[in-house]
Parts: structure tokens; C-alpha cells; sequence
């Protein structure tokens, strides 16, 4: 085969791998239908500077999220704040033996992205050590992440 | 992007790779929008500077070249070009330096302050800009001819390999080789070799030499030990990291078939300051040679001015390392201890001395200017100097230094550096005859710096002030 | 070098660079995602969305995951390295790097100092007391189990020392805590008062602390002793210090045994239930981990806070915030205003390395008035 041949080989290849590879664009499972109390669409409006390391401390952080869709019980407003736990971790690996029930599918945590999550309120109900809370002079409930998986318009 | 990341060696180059042994033609082209990508991943606007001087210097190039161009002509040329190059350079490596520094002075003289931007350094910009300045004053002093077209002269100055770290490479050792170079499975093989030399240098050696220098460097005051064994680490470290760099680009140019010429030769077996700058990043020290020392007379206008022309080149050199002037007093140190020696007739004080005592002698001189180098202040430098020396008392936590410093594995990478640098033979040498064995050894090496890599969280990168 | 041989040696290194990322992609792809370096495709090329990819590149590479372990335990194995974070001290000591660094290092008290009075200003006018509990970080009571160089027993001077006597100079009650545990340490003791592998002190360490706080407290008169009799149960568990997991390689863990640790539950003496927080309590208590040991963790009711109740003879209240007692706690005070309602007395602490290293630094943070 040519060199161009090649080429267009390698070019088809990547072609194949996105076709193939195609993201499942929103993730709907038992756990973001049932855990919590509440269920919504919802897109990561501001990460509020870095997360730090976590090296010793697994820690909570709390993300502002707009609101896209309620599919399940009621929310104050079309902006939440919620706490995330250990956020530098993919969801799937995220649970450990202090974190109570958390996962999802959500694999880092980008400003922009859209995520399905099952919520729970207040935070300080569910998790008792450090909360990186960069909005905490602003009034209202802080949501505990139980489900984060990714979610679509 | 760093060689020695996972994005650069996993992604970048191997498609770059791929893609450039694809192309039946246009490789050039290709190299320098792969270089663009290489340089952008950094900040992308960074790019539209590193085109305006490559922009620059060959318009200047082809007014300066073109057949029948007068000489007032050329020289307006020239000077645009040194001009426009150094301009930018200037503006934004030494601007917040010249700023801060001016407004000092005005502040004791009641004169108006210059405001402090915030500018952002662009990396390995005093690297191309050398580069491509060297290209227009060798087209002026006619050692070269123009380039055939822009194509070539971007290809030279964003070429990947050499463009962040160095070696500074003249325009006429690539110019053949951009409009013709042979690919050959030797080169190839040589290239990969000098490139897992060079990676494991700088991952095995001198990161682990980083953290031992850190350590030392940031107490608040160590014990004499502990600030000899930190600057020594540090001698390493730097050693290790640039002649890893210039390896890993002669490697990776070697890949695409370019000749590199060496930029390290051994430099801590000098027995001289003369001969350690013969040794140490050898493309810097013949730039400054060729483009400043020469044309400001050399050593053809009596000692005097010999000396004065030394010190000139090295203040400036040391300047061009870094916008603090802890770098020019590093650059002076330099100047002072080659102007000696020229007046001692090429010779050192330590001349009596037998060659090993002399080397290491030499490697002491060396190491007082590193000292200069790494500190942030002269105030640091003069409190670490003094921990040399015993002149501060240590504080009671200094003692806690040893378990950070003295680790088995510190120790053995000390030992290992020990053994590297006082032996005659570069990589760039050893891998000029690449034997079975020797491909063999670099097998295990390679596999060890990349799973060193995955762990490892230092890895600096020191020349982002350069 | 022949033709061959030359052309094997370039497989290898072909093979290597290609292989990772290849497999990488297939993974990706049979798991119904997209290869994830294509994403460099669909991020705007900025400096922080590149540098983001890149991370996440490197975080979520396989090849790397599956090779760090092996690294790291022949690291250990050939030089007894436990990671950049971990220092290796005497006698399988371990120690957590910023904790040295914290002690090795220049720095001043500054921010840290405005942040504490300006605390116990706002404190005041709400008619609320302060005590700052400085704690010793591990290497300044053990340094003889980090370098043979301090002779054994020793302990050092560490620049903590200097903020509180800045803070005792402006009135605030800060016991020294540096000069109870060396004191401590010249004591016959069955087991030391920190733990080997883990960052805290040990149970009785936070014990006897804590009674050397009710002394003091006792002593200025601030809080009078409380209407509750605690009684206390020996309990003893077995636990991985946090220096060992932080390691988070399975081999080099099991290199270090489980530590046992002796604890005393504080039992209420009426109920014979163990120690519970009182949110009502005029007493509230701020602070990091330290504060969480053996009290929310196992065995519970046995830790710093537990055991100054019991002294004081009353329930605490509490805000426990891993790595935030710098600026965290008070935020979530700032918060939560309720959690000041009624109080009388704040104690405060936080471990040493967080004057310099503290998540959020040392920031100045308005409480709400008092209602």
C-alpha cells in the first residue's frame, strides 16, 4: 500500500473509533431513580477555583449547578449548591468506608457538563467531615450528591 | 508541552510520528504545524508571537539577501530584525523586571513610575528569538543565504525538538538538512536511544536531585552538611534536566532526521571556568560567543578590553537566563572567574594542583554560582551561602532535614549522579555506536523512567524563566 | 548494531509508545465510550482546558493505574520510599511530608495571627470566650523517630511556639501544648502518644490532652463544672494509620501491620450510653481531624472531645471539619449562626502544619451578629 493509503487508513480508523465509541449521552440506572429525595437534570454552572489534593483528606465540594430539569421531588430555585464528594475521583470509585452510599458514572467534573444526580438535603445530614464550601456566605441548602451520572438536555 | 509527560510521549508523538512517515510530501509543513501544536499546548496565543518573529526575521532575511540591495538597505533590515526580536524579548521576559526595578530608583529620586503589567513570560522565547535573530545577522554577514521560503525558515525556528529547551541551533546547520535529509533506520534507532537516555536522566536522576535540592533550598536554615549535599543536588539536578532535555530534542530530531550537534560535554570534568563553559550548554555559550562577544572586538582590542567584553557577555548571559539579578551576579560570577584566568594567561590559580583536585576545584567554583542561580533573592543566596559555611546558626528543626534528604533512594540517585557526571563519556557519544547490548540495556531503562514518570508528581520544569 | 537488530529495537519502542495509548482507546471503546483523547477535538484550546485534558489523560490512563503499584512497591521494596508525601522514619515510623516541611521551613505567623484575634474580637462581642489549641504536629514530639540525629526522647522547638506566645501577648488563652507532650514523653509510658503510621496521637494522648485543657479551663474559671458523671470503658482497636493508606498500595500496607490501640470510652454514668454531643452545650469545640479520632470514628466516644467532656463534666458541642480548622470550621459557622447560640467558650484547634498549610489559608471570616 502507498503512504497515502496508509494514511487514509489511519484517518478511517479514528473515524471507526468515534462511530464506535459514541458516548452514551445521559445515563438513567436504579440508584439516580431511587436514592435521595430529590432527582434532576442539572449543569455544573461554576467550580469555584481548584479542588486540592486529597491525599489525606477525602473532602466535600460544593459546585453551583443550574438547574435543566426536576424529575423527582421539589427544589427552591433554578440554581443549587451541591456538595460533591471527593470530587478529584470518577464517580465509580469514589465510595469508600466513610462516604456512605455515592457513585455514579460521572468520570471527572468540568464546568459546563451536564449531570442526572440523586440529591439528598442537608449535607451536614450526611457527611460529617470537611466541606470545601466556597459560597458559604450565601444562605440556602447545600445538597449532598448520592448519584452523579451524566446527563443530556 | 514537556517531553517527559504522558499527553507528549503517549499522544503527541506518536501521532506526529505516524502521520509524518505517511506524508509523501509537505513534511515540513507538517513539522511546523505539529511544532505550532506542540508550543500552543502551552497557551495558545503564545503561537501568533513565535510567527511574528519568524514573520519578522525573513522578510528582514529576503530584503538583506535580494540580489543588488544596497547597504544602507541591508542594514536598516538587520536592524529591524534585531530590533523587532529583541523587542519582544524584552517586553516580555524583562519588562515587569526593568519595572520594578525602575520604579525602585524613582521612588528614591521622585521620577515617574512605570506601571506593572502583569506579563505573562511565553516559554523558550529567549530560545527562538536567539534562533531566529542568528538567521538574520548570518544572512547579513552572508554565511547564509535566505530561505527558499517561509516554510523553511518556520520549520527552523518552530522545529519541536529544540524549540523550548534548546540546543540554540544556527539556520545554517538546518537549512541543508530542512531542504533535504535522508531517513535512515540508524538515525531512527540513535534518535530513540539518545531520547530514553535523555528521559531517564531527567526522570531518574534529576527530579530525585530536585527534591533534595528543594528541601535544602526552602529550610529556613540548614546545617553546613545539609547545604553542601543541597547544592551539590542542585548541580546535579540542573545538569541531569538540561543535558536530559537537549538529548531527549537531538533524539527526537534524529526521529525525524535531523542532525543536532551536542550541547553538554562533560561540563563537571572541567578543570577550568574556561574549559566548564567549552563543556556547558555549548549552543548558548558559541552563540554568545559568535553574536556578542566577536563583534564587540573580542579579544583583538588588548586585555583590558578582552575582560571588559568578558564580563560584558557573561552579565548578559546570565541576564538572558532569567529576569532577576541574582542571574546577572550568577552571569558576572562567571566573568570575573574567566576574566581571572585569562589574566593569569589562560591558566587557573590551581594550575599547581593535580587534574583531579583541579576538576574538583573547578566543580567548587561551580558550585557557588549555582547557589547564586537557584536562589530567589540575594538575601537567600547570601543566608544559604552563610549555611555553607556554618555563619547562621541552625535551628533546632534543621536536624529533621536528614530524613527527607538522606532517604536510600535519594542516596543511591546521588551515588548514581556521582558516578555519570565525573566519567569522560556523553550519550551523545556513547549511542554513536549503538551495539546490541546496549539497545538491550536501554530496554529496562526506558520501561523504569516511564513507570517512574506515573508516579512520580515532581516534575519540573526548569527552563520557563529561560 | 545489524539491520535486524536495529529494526527490532525500534518495535519495541514503537510498540511501547503506541501500545498505551492504543489500548487505552480500545478499552474505552469497548466499554461504549468514545476514545477520550478525541476530546482534545471538542475543548476550546485555552491554557486551563488544556491543562484539564491533560490531567485528565493522565488520571485516567490505564496503563498508568495498573503500573503505579508495582512501582511504588518496588520502590519500597529496593529503597524503603513510601512516596513523595510519606517520609520513612525510625523504626517503621511514618510521617506525612508536609508536616516536616511545615517545621523545616521559613514562614510567618502573619495571616494565621490576624485571622485568630480577629476571631476572638468577633467572639467577644458576643460575650463568647476563646482558647486556641495549638497541636503539635507528630515530628515535633517524635523527631528521634524521624532522623537519628535528635537524640532519643528528645523533642524540638518548633515556630509554632511564636504564635502563641504573639497570641498570649494579645490576650488570648492558648495553653502550650508542645511543652505537655514533652513533658509526656519523659514519662514511663507503654505505648507512645502518637501513633507510628498515622498523622494523630493516640487515644491516650488525646486523653491526657484533653484533661490538661479541663485543667486550664477549670483553672481561668471560665466554665464551671457541669451536673453530668461520665465513666469510662477500656476498648481497644485495631486500625491502618492514615499515613499507611494514604500509600494506597495494597503490598506496601500489608508491610505495615494493624495498629492496636488502646482506647476509654466515656459512658454517660446514668444512662451507661456513651458520649453524645450537645448542640445546646455552652461549650463548642472547633477543629480538624485530631478532634475526629476515636470520637466519630471507632470506637467512638472515645476521643479529645469526648474525654474533655467527661473532665468538664458536661456535653460539648462540636464542628469537626478533615484539614479545614483554619478557615473551614469558621465558615460553616459563618453559615450555620446557630451553632454559636448560647455558647460561652469556643476552643479552637487545629494542627500546627495548617499555620502554613491550612485548605483555604487564614482567611478573616464575618460571623453573623448575635441575635
Amino acid at each position: 500500500m502507498s503512504r497515502a493509503g496508509w494514511l487514509w487508513c489511519a484517518l478511517l480508523l479514528v473515524v471507526v473509533a468515534v462511530s464506535c465509541g459514541r458516548k452514551n449521552s445521559a445515563e438513567v440506572d436504579a440508584e439516580v431513580t431511587s436514592l435521595g429525595t430529590v432527582e434532576v437534570t442539572a449543569q455544573v454552572e461554576e467550580i469555584p477555583g481548584a479542588f486540592p489534593p486529597n491525599d489525606l483528606y477525602n473532602y466535600a465540594y460544593v459546585l453551583k449547578y443550574r438547574v435543566l430539569k426536576v424529575h423527582r421531588g421539589q427544589l427552591p430555585g433554578q440554581e443549587i449548591l451541591v456538595a460533591q464528594y471527593n470530587p478529584l475521583k470518577p464517580r465509580t470509585t469514589v465510595a469508600d468506608d466513610v462516604s456512605g452510599k455515592v457513585g455514579g458514572h460521572v468520570e471527572a467534573f468540568r464546568a459546563g457538563d451536564i449531570h442526572r444526580m440523586a440529591l439528598a438535603a442537608p449535607v451536614d445530614q450526611f457527611w460529617m467531615g470537611g466541606i470545601i464550601d466556597k459560597y458559604f456566605q450565601q444562605p440556602g441548602v447545600r445538597y449532598w450528591a448520592i448519584w452523579t451520572n451524566p446527563g443530556s438536555r | 508541552m514537556v517531553f517527559t509527560t504522558h499527553i507528549f510521549l503517549f499522544y503527541f508523538l506518536p501521532v506526529v510520528l505516524l502521520l509524518y512517515y505517511l506524508l509523501p510530501r509537505h513534511r515540513n509543513a507538517f513539522l511546523t504545524l505539529a511544532s505550532y501544536v506542540f508550543y500552543g499546548w502551552w497557551e495558545p496565543w503564545f503561537v501568533v508571537l513565535m510567527m511574528f518573529s519568524t514573520v519578522l526575521d525573513y522578510v528582514c532575511g529576503g530584503i538583506i539577501g535580494a540580489p543588488g540591495a544596497s547597504r544602507a538597505r541591508r542594514r536598516a533590515a538587520l536592524l529591524a530584525a534585531i530590533c523587532g526580536d529583541l523587542g519582544l524579548l524584552a517586553f516580555f521576559k524583562y519588562y515587569s523586571f526593568a519595572a520594578e526595578n525602575w520604579n525602585r530608583l524613582a521612588a528614591v529620586f521622585g521620577a515617574g513610575s512605570l506601571p506593572l503589567l502583569h506579563v505573562v513570560l511565553p516559554i523558550g522565547i529567549s530560545f527562538y528569538t536567539f534562533e531566529s535573530m542568528s538567521y538574520t545577522i548570518d544572512v547579513y554577514r552572508g554565511i547564509v543565504k535566505p530561505a527558499r521560503n517561509f516554510s523553511d525558515l518556520s520549520c527552523f525556528v518552530s522545529l519541536f525538538p529544540h524549540l523550548v529547551a534548546g540546543p540554540i541551533v544556527r539556520y545554517n546547520v538546518l537549512a541543508e538538512q530542512i531542504a533535504y535529509r535522508e531517513h535512515t533506520l540508524e538515525k531512527f534507532t540513535c534518535g530513540i536511544a539518545l531520547f530514553i537516555l535523555g528521559f531517564a536522566k531527567k526522570i531518574l536522576l534529576a527530579n530525585p536531585m530536585g527534591s533534595v535540592a528543594d528541601a535544602a533550598f526552602s529550610a529556613a536554615a540548614p546545617l553546613p552538611l545539609d547545604a553542601w549535599v543541597g547544592v551539590v543536588a542542585y548541580a546535579f539536578q540542573i545538569y541531569f534536566d538540561f543535558s536530559g532535555y537537549s538529548d531527549m530534542a537531538i533524539g527526537l530530531g534524529r526521529m525525524f532526521g535531523f542532525v543536532i550537534p551536542k550541547n553538554f560535554a562533560s561540563p563537571y570534568l572541567a578543570a577550568s571556568i574556561t574549559d566548564f563553559w567549552r563543556r556547558w550548554h555549548i549552543s548558548l555559550s558559541t552563540w554568545l560567543r559568535d553574536y556578542l562577544y566577536v563583534p564587540l572586538g573580542g579579544n583583538r582590542r588588548g586585555l583590558r578590553r578582552t575582560y571588559v567584553n568578558l564580563a560584558l557577555v557573561m552579565l548578559l548571559g546570565g541576564l538572558w537566563h532569567g529576569a532577576n539579578w541574582t542571574f546577572v551576579a550568577w552571569g558576572g560570577y562567571h566573568g570575573v572567574l574567566l576574566a581571572f584566568e585569562r589574566w593569569l594567561g589562560k591558566k587557573t590559580a590551581y594550575e599547581w594542583l593535580p587534574r583531579r583536585a583541579q576538576v574538583a576545584a573547578t566543580f567548587v567554583l561551580v558550585l557557588f554560582s549555582w547557589v547564586l542561580f537557584r536562589a530567589a533573592s540575594f538575601h537567600q543566596a547570601a543566608a544559604y551561602l552563610g549555611a555553607m559555611f556554618g555563619a547562621r546558626p541552625a535551628g533546632d528543626a534543621a536536624a529533621l532535614l536528614a530524613s527527607e534528604m538522606y532517604t536510600p533512594h535519594r542516596l543511591a540517585v546521588l551515588a548514581a549522579c556521582v558516578a555519570a557526571c565525573f566519567q569522560p563519556m556523553e550519550v551523545y557519544d556513547w549511542v554513536e555506536r549503538l551495539t546490541w547490548q546496549k539497545a538491550v540495556a536501554l530496554a529496562p531503562l526506558f520501561l523504569a523512567a516511564a513507570g517512574a514518570m506515573f508516579t512520580q508528581t515532581f516534575n519540573p520544569f526548569l527552563y520557563f524563566q529561560f | 548494531m545489524g539491520r535486524a537488530r536495529q529494526l527490532v529495537f525500534l518495535g519495541w519502542f514503537l510498540a511501547l509508545i503506541y501500545g498505551v495509548p492504543a489500548y487505552q482507546s480500545a478499552a474505552e471503546i469497548l466499554r461504549g465510550r468514545a476514545p477520550q483523547f478525541l476530546e482534545v477535538f471538542t475543548t476550546t484550546p485555552t491554557r486551563p482546558n488544556l491543562r484539564a485534558f491533560e490531567h485528565r489523560v493522565e488520571d485516567a490512563s490505564l496503563v498508568a493505574q495498573a503500573v503505579r503499584p508495582w512501582m511504588q512497591d518496588a520502590w519500597f521494596a529496593l529503597f524503603r520510599d513510601a512516596g513523595e508525601k510519606v517520609v520513612t522514619g525510625r523504626e517503621d515510623w511514618l510521617f506525612y511530608e508536609p508536616d516536616l516541611r511545615y517545621l523545616v521551613e521559613p514562614g510567618e505567623p502573619g495571616e494565621p495571627f490576624e485571622a485568630i484575634v480577629d476571631f476572638r474580637d468577633q467572639l467577644a462581642r458576643q460575650g463568647i470566650r476563646l482558647i486556641v489549641l495549638a497541636i503539635p504536629g507528630k515530628p515535633s514530639v517524635y523527631p528521634d523517630r524521624l532522623t537519628s540525629r535528635v537524640a532519643a526522647g528528645r523533642t524540638i522547638r518548633s515556630s509554632t511556639l511564636d504564635l502563641l506566645a504573639a497570641l498570649r501577648h494579645s490576650g488570648i488563652e492558648a495553653p502550650d501544648l508542645f511543652d505537655f507532650f514533652a513533658k509526656l514523653r519523659r514519662e514511663p509510658a507503654s505505648s507512645p502518644w502518637y501513633l507510628p503510621q498515622d498523622t494523630h496521637w493516640s487515644a491516650e494522648g488525646a486523653r491526657r490532652a484533653a484533661a490538661a485543657v479541663a485543667r486550664r479551663i477549670r483553672d481561668l474559671g471560665w466554665i464551671g463544672p457541669g451536673p453530668v458523671r461520665y465513666t469510662e470503658r477500656p476498648v481497644t482497636v485495631r486500625r491502618t494509620g492514615d499515613i499507611a493508606r494514604m500509600i494506597r498500595v495494597a503490598a506496601i500496607e500489608r508491610h505495615y501491620p494493624l495498629e492496636e490501640v488502646s482506647c476509654r470510652q466515656v459512658m454517660r454514668q446514668d444512662t451507661g450510653e456513651p458520649y453524645r454531643d450537645a448542640a445546646d452545650s455552652p461549650v463548642l469545640v472547633l477543629g480538624d481531624s485530631f478532634l475526629r479520632m476515636y470520637e466519630t470514628d471507632e470506637p467512638r466516644a472515645a476521643g479529645f472531645i469526648a474525654h474533655l467532656a467527661r473532665e468538664l463534666g458536661r456535653p460539648l458541642a462540636s464542628v469537626v471539619n478533615d484539614g479545614g480548622a483554619s478557615t473551614l470550621v469558621r465558615q460553616e459557622l459563618s453559615r450555620r449562626p446557630a451553632l454559636l447560640e448560647g455558647k460561652k467558650l469556643v476552643i479552637w484547634e487545629f494542627v500546627e502544619r495548617d499555620i502554613r498549610f491550612g485548605t483555604e489559608g487564614w482567611q478573616k471570616v464575618r460571623l453573623p451578629a448575635a441575635p
